[in-house]
């Protein structure tokens, strides 16, 4: 401890010798620091907004199906006993809101046109706890209560059938036997949601209807789960998992259903890794130099200390705390700034409407809310030390293999 | 030969100079006892720094035999030399003697807390060193607003208060004028006195030389003559 303030004293101080060089490093640091920690946040805010969007549009966190039917999408498997899984999971902590689905690909048709869709039948009233379709509502109307008969539609599919509110729509699917069916529907709104897989798909009509069109019973083929918070999703999936044991049904997270909800996620992985690599870089590029300059100065001074009876270890590690402390300074202006930009900014959003017009179909708003997360904050803390260290290793390694009688003859 | 502190024989060592080997020291043979206050004499070039640095463990010899204070020293690691230093021996240089960053205080008080000495003790002795070399209320004074004469006062301040068993000077007056430079000498001298601790100084300078007890001249790399005052 007593050693430790030494190594401290004298490496505040030998920075100080040279003002202009310290402050000019410090400030370079704290810019680099502060852009990287800002890209940092916004790549964070934007990750969120993603994943939210994804699994909020349509998906759910966790989807329950029996087993084999993601792949198969067939509604030969489905769940014939909803409740009973419902039961097992609607009181677990966590649970947010569940919903129960029928999902059947068919063919829809209106008066003069066909086409092919994704028909949904839901809950009107619990599908708006686990998704936002409801909210996307563009004209008409969500589907009201009792209306047995209703149908919301995508107004791209909507258009493709030249169909409006009030019309009627036919629906034809296949039955588990192998039959087809059909039933009509009045459309009663059209959602815009900017996914195009749902606007130009999608067609939403009432639980109860999709399942006694298609002869399912009280069969569904998705139970839907919004948990509180995406840092729950695998935790809880797991516990159902757990709990659903032998029951014939496959528990699902977002990104097992989407693979490219699951990409997104590996780029923005990918993505941190290549900012903390920059941070190390901008550390070592600021940090050697300087260090590097300042062991040629000292390099008498060291002899001397040699003289005196320090050990090379000593030397070693004075040398290293110095460009820690210089780091640190530097990190830490560098986080106040970036950290401050990514607050204030999260708060208001950064709007990038003018720069593009096609975000919505990858899940994004043009508006980005940069997000400070304590861990990104603390990777980027970790990777500056990282270079901190690195660029400290090898002047101190210079300074503490220096012969002092070599280094006392030097002026 | 009653209590020999310095027993060295045959020092050689060679310098690489261009394609010549040059013996800067050439089979030195030197007995010094404690207590004693030796200058080495001898013109620029002559191995005295050579010599001195072998003494203070800061440099090896090619071959010979060297021991102090019952220690091989030739035996020893870096690290176990570094330590044999710290605890066994002073270093006064011709300049550049301080750590630029510290007080005269932090200087001398620096040494001793390496040897493990708690800090109000160590900021005490240091104190009390500084006023025995007359630099009393320079205490927290940093090198550069110190004089020349007054940063080698620190210095020997820095030796002497580490408690060692030999001290080192090597052209401890050569950036001093001769009025500071002869009063330095008179300090050391009196400190040997006082405290009994042996000093081996090399200078060229008539003053330091006219303090010596023992005189040893050197000349291209050997003892040319031992004269006791
Ligand atoms: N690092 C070195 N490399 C090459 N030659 C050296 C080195 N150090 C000293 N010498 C040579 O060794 C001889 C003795 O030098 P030194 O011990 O410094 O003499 P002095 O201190 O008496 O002036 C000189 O010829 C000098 O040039
Ligand atoms: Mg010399």
């Amino acid at each position: 401890m007593d050693h430790l303030s030494i190594y401290l004293k004298l490496g505040w101080r030998n920075l100080w010798l040279h003002p202009m060089r310290t402050i000019l490093t410090v400030a370079a640091l704290a810019i680099g620091i502060a852009a990287l920690s800002f890209l940092s946040a916004m790549d964070d805010g934007w990750m969120q907004q993603i994943k939210t969007n994804f699994a909020l549009t349509m998906t759910g966190h966790i989807q329950i199906h029996a087993e084999g039917f993601e792949d198969s999408r067939k509604l030969a498997q489905r769940m014939n006993a909803p409740e009973q899984v419902m039961n097992v999971i609607a009181d677990m902590d966590g649970v947010r809101a569940v919903s129960q689905r029928v999902r059947v690909s068919g063919l829809a048709s209106s008066a003069g046109a066909n086409a092919g869709a994704l028909i949904y039948g839901v809950e009107p009233d619990a599908e708006q706890g686990v998704s936002r379709l409801s909210t996307f509502i563009a004209t008409g109307a969500w589907l009201p209560t009792g209306d047995k008969r209703a149908a919301v539609l995508g107004d791209g599919l909507a258009d493709r059938l030249s169909i409006s509110i009030g019309d009627k729509l036919v629906l034809m699917a296949a039955v588990p036997g192998g039959d087809i069916a059909s039933e009509v529907f009045r459309v009663r709104g059209m959602i815009h949601s900017g996914v195009m897989d749902v606007d130009d798909m999608s067609v939403i009509v009432p639980l109860t209807s999709a399942q006694h069109w298609l002869s399912l019973g009280h069969g569904v083929t998705d139970i839907v789960i919004r948990a509180d918070s995406f840092e729950q999703v695998s935790a809880l999936a797991g516990q159902m998992k757990s709990a659903l044991a032998g029951r014939g049904v496959e528990v699902l997270r977002w990104f097992d259903i989407d693979p490219m909800a699951q990409q997104w996620a590996d780029f923005a992985e990918a993505y941190t890794w290549i900012v903390l690599l920059i941070v190390i870089i901008v550390v070592l590029a600021e940090v050697l130099n300087t260090m590097l300059m300042s062991m040629h100065e000292r390099v008498r001074e060291f002899g001397l200390m040699g003289a005196l009876g320090v050990q090379p270890s000593q030397i070693f590690a004075m040398v290293v705390w110095e460009t820690v402390i210089l780091v640190l300074i530097g990190g830490v202006s560098g986080f106040v700034i970036g950290g401050g930009l990514s607050l204030f900014y999260g708060e208001r959003g950064i709007d990038l409407s003018q720069f593009a017009i096609a975000f919505s179909f990858m899940y994004m708003d043009p508006v980005i809310h940069p997000l400070l997360r304590a861990d990104s904050v603390l990777r980027i803390l970790g990777a500056s030390l990282f270079g901190a260290m690195i660029a400290g290793l090898i002047p101190a390694w210079k300074a503490a293999r220096l012969e002092p009688a070599s280094a006392l003859r030097e002026l | 030969m009653a209590d020999a502190l310095i027993t060295a024989s045959g020092l050689t060592r060679f310098y690489d100079s261009g394609e010549l080997k040059v013996a800067a020291l050439d089979g030195v043979d030197l007995s010094i006892e404690r207590g004693a206050y030796v200058v080495l004499a001898g013109r620029s070039g002559s191995g005295k720094t050579t010599l001195l640095n072998m003494l203070g463990g800061l440099d090896r010899p090619d071959s010979g035999a060297l021991s102090i204070a019952d220690q091989d020293l030739l035996s020893m690691s870096a690290t176990d030399r570094a330590g044999f230093r710290l605890h066994h021996l002073g270093f006064v240089f011709q300049s550049y003697n301080l750590i630029r960053v510290l007080s005269a205080r932090e200087n001398v008080a620096y040494v001793l807390q390496l040897q493990g000495m708690d800090k109000k003790q160590r900021f005490a002795l240091a104190d009390q060193w500084l006023a025995k070399v007359e630099l009393s209320g320079f205490e927290n004074r940093r090198p550069d607003q110190m004089s020349g004469g007054q940063q080698q006062r620190v210095a020997v301040a820095r030796a002497l208060a580490a408690n060692p068993d030999l001290v080192l000077a090597d052209e401890p007056t050569a950036n001093l004028d001769s009025h500071t430079g002869e009063s330095l000498m008179a300090l050391m001298r009196k400190l040997n006195e006082e405290q009994g601790t042996t000093f081996v100084i090399a200078s060229h300078d008539p003053a330091v030389i006219a303090s010596a007890r023992t005189l040893i001249t050197m000349q291209d790399g050997q003892i040319s003559s031992v004269k006791v005052m």
